[in-house]
């Protein structure tokens, strides 16, 4: 009972209507989310059954297709144990040829006539043979099989998958941990334990042009080993992507830094902090601070929030650029924990201010910061290499033909006749009808109609 | 420039010119018209040639960017195919009466587009621009080709008495017909098929991610999925015949639209190919 079930079960899987019906109903799936806009659409759970229903048929369908061509790769490699036997009747078309002919006669007027047709037809002792090469049929089983492996190795890949934006000012090292990141998605088997490289922005060029395009505000990255030593480092903009591992490095935006320094009212440094702005067409001076520095009180209790801005330059026709300012300097503001505005002035480097809460501030720099793109998938070189199979596996699918003809004449007392034994796999550029019609035509036969 | 509008201007009449004597020539039966609609064809695309170079080494770029541009190189490639098809084999030259007014209308649409370059900007200066959009543009043209040949294939199984019996009795024999519908499906389904793996690629290497459901992605697998439901159909379901067919002239329209239609329609990154102002 089992094993009846389970070759219904495959009988099913490997039904060409039922790949036929997934495909149509994926792209159905596809174009009602695309029109809707239910980006959602595509994670959930049905669509996930739909694709896995569709990588069990693809995988039925390649196993199928692999022992197809094992077959024809067969044929194809022995086509001399094809020849039509008279004997036997083992033919797929025969025709009478004039008597007087010969059978090398007939052979070199078959050559030529297939030739006619289109076919590059070779002759081989007593036949005339015309098939493709062994690897034409190896095209659809690679496809499909690429096309499994394809829809293996993503979601493989999400798993050990890490990509995240990550904030730093010039000459800012952080270590490649989830603490860096800003923004962090990651697949449950992502593991950090083994990863000691850190990521440093050494420059920031806010005009930089390569190969004679520009390409727009550019920082300089270098990942360090646990040693500190450069694993890499370079230029990172649009299309050159800092690549190390499996580790990739891409340019995401860009802002302005701040550094301030902290001290008690002993006058002893207590933090120096670096305080990430963002530009913002709607903040007031055109800067946003990422987040609020929270000063607290020896309980542990937020007793006051700084924010650091960084008033830009205006630019002409309004706005502002977004530029570090001609002069930089910082806007300190402090609130006090119900909101209300504590302390709000600008500082320029090197200044020092006395705080509310205590203390003093000392703006130590203004600068950029790079936020990048970081993607950690060891699946995407697996993955480029399936897909590169893949492409092969359709362009050999699409482009080669799978044919094999072979005909020989048998010569008897009265008459002469050509057999011919033809597989006309994958072959669109000419019809079996067509051949016949060619030889016939060559030999001065009868039509098959008339014949 | 003057030498550039002039010459698309001469390209789109010899466009229209090529289509008045397609459709004259299968309408009258009078088959010389129609293979001289070939040749008008061809000198048309000359000039389209003409004006594609000069802008080329104007702006610095290939036809890529802006509706105009893209529009351009898809009427090029369906013309070239068309063209390159029609002179191997005559028989086909009757399939005009389906390809050229597709070719007429889509570049007569862009010509009505903002013509003003769109600047290269560093996030598309990359190797693969070029492979992503030349087999885009490779494979619409195949599948305009599957399209002409697909209604050569009706409008010939619609009449098989009658006059247009004989008007269309010059075509290759609908076997032929359908098998090279089929074929130019094939090609274009692969050039198809390598556009989107090398789009998924560039994304990978430009945003950091290959996929991301944009809805150009959508749609490109979308287009390639109809081809893929076709090619399904018609080797493991045995389809034949005018629904094979149908299903031919009603793919390729799905192709244009997932081409020009969607950078038009959504906010998509690849919004800059439509020449709506947006940046890629």
């Amino acid at each position: 009972m089992t094993a009846g079930f389970l070759k219904r079960c495959t009988g099913l899987l490997a039904s060409p209507r039922l790949a036929t019906l997934l495909l149509a109903a994926f792209g159905a799936w596809a174009a009602l989310a695309s029109i809707v806009g239910a980006q959602h659409a595509f994670t959930s759970p049905p669509f996930l059954v739909l694709v896995s229903m569709l990588a069990v048929s693809t995988g039925v369908c390649a196993w199928q297709r692999t022992r197809v061509a094992v077959r024809r790769a067969g044929m194809l490699k022995r086509v001399r144990e094809l020849l039509p036997d008279a004997g036997e009747a083992q033919w797929d078309f025969a025709i009478e040829c004039d008597p007087s002919l010969d059978t090398a006669a007939v052979l070199d007027i078959a050559e030529a006539a297939l030739a006619r047709a289109g076919l590059a037809a070779r002759r081989d002792g007593t036949c005339v043979c015309a098939a493709s090469p062994a690897w034409s049929v190896w095209g659809s089983p690679v496809f499909h099989w690429a096309l499994v492996a394809a829809i293996v190795v993503i979601p493989l890949g999400g798993l050990v998958r890490s990509s995240g934006q990550m904030g730093l000012a010039v000459g800012q090292t952080a270590p490649d941990q989830p603490s860096s990141y800003g923004v962090l998605d990651q697949g449950p088997l992502r593991d950090w334990g083994d990863v000691t490289r850190q990521i440093r922005v050494d420059e920031f060029d806010v005009n930089c042009s390569a190969g004679g395009v520009d390409r727009g505000p550019t920082p300089t990255v270098s990942v360090l080993d646990a040693d500190g030593e450069v694993i890499a480092s370079q230029l990172v903009y649009p299309n050159k992507t800092l690549k190390t591992g499996s580790l990739a490095v891409y340019p995401a935006d860009y802002g302005l830094a701040t550094t301030v320094e902290l001290t008690d009212a002993s006058g002893t440094e207590t933090k120096r902090v670096r305080q990430l702005v963002d530009f913002s067409g709607s903040a007031e001076g055109g800067t946003a601070p990422m987040s609020a520095l929270v000063l607290e009180d020896a309980n542990g209790e937020t007793e006051y929030r700084m924010l650091v801005s960084v008033p830009l330059d205006p630019a002409e026709g309004g706005g502002y650029l977004a530029r570090l300012p001609e002069a930089p300097r910082a806007r300190i503001k402090v609130e006090n924990a119900s909101g209300g505005t504590a302390f709000d002035e600008e500082v320029r480097p090197g200044e020092t201010v006395a705080l509310p809460v205590g203390g003093t501030l000392r703006l130590l720099d203004v600068g950029y910061y790079a936020r990048l793109q970081l993607v950690d998938d060891p699946s995407i070189p697996v993955l480029y290499l399936v897909l590169a199979l893949a492409v092969v596996g359709l362009g050999v699918t699409t482009l080669a033909e799978q044919m094999l003809l072979v005909a020989s004449p048998v010569e008897t007392a009265e008459r002469i006749r050509l057999l011919a034994r033809l597989r006309l796999w994958r072959t669109l550029s000419v019809s079996r009808a067509e051949i016949e019609a060619e030889l016939r035509a060559g030999l001065q036969a009868p039509s098959a109609e008339e014949a | 420039m003057t030498l550039e509008v002039i010459a698309i201007w001469m390209a789109l009449l010899l466009y229209a010119a090529s289509t008045a004597m397609s459709v004259i020539g299968v309408v009258f039966a009078r088959d010389k018209l129609a293979a001289r609609a070939v040749a008008v064809a061809g000198a048309g695309l000359a000039c389209q040639t003409l004006s594609l170079g000069l802008r080329w080494v104007r702006v610095g770029h290939g036809p890529y960017l802006g509706f105009y541009e893209v529009a351009g190189a898809l009427v090029f490639c369906t013309v070239a195919a068309f063209v390159l098809v029609a002179f191997r084999r005559p028989r086909l030259a009757s399939a005009g009466i389906g390809i050229m007014p597709v070719a007429l209308l889509l570049l007569g649409g862009s010509m009505l587009a903002q013509s003003s370059e769109v600047a290269m900007t560093a996030k598309l200066t990359s190797f693969w621009l070029f492979v992503h959009v030349a087999f885009a543009n490779m494979a619409f043209g195949a599948f305009a080709l599957s399209f002409g040949c697909a209604i050569a294939f009706v409008a010939r199984a619609r009449s098989r008495t009658g006059a247009w019996a004989k008007r269309l009795e010059k075509l290759p024999a609908q076997e032929a017909l359908e098998n090279l519908t089929v074929r130019y499906v094939l090609v274009g389904f692969f050039f198809w098929g390598i556009m989107i793996v090398t789009g998924a690629i560039w994304a990978n290497e430009a945003w950091g991610r290959y996929w991301g459901w944009d809805p150009i992605e959508t749609w490109s697998l979308i287009v390639w999925i109809i081809y893929a439901v076709y090619l399904h159909a018609r080797f493991a379901l045995r389809w034949s015949g005018e629904k094979l067919a149908w299903f031919a002239i009603v793919a390729m329209p799905l192709a244009l639209f997932a081409l020009i239609g969607i950078p038009a329609a959504f906010d998509t990154p690849h919004a800059g190919i439509g020449g709506y102002g947006r940046d890629l």
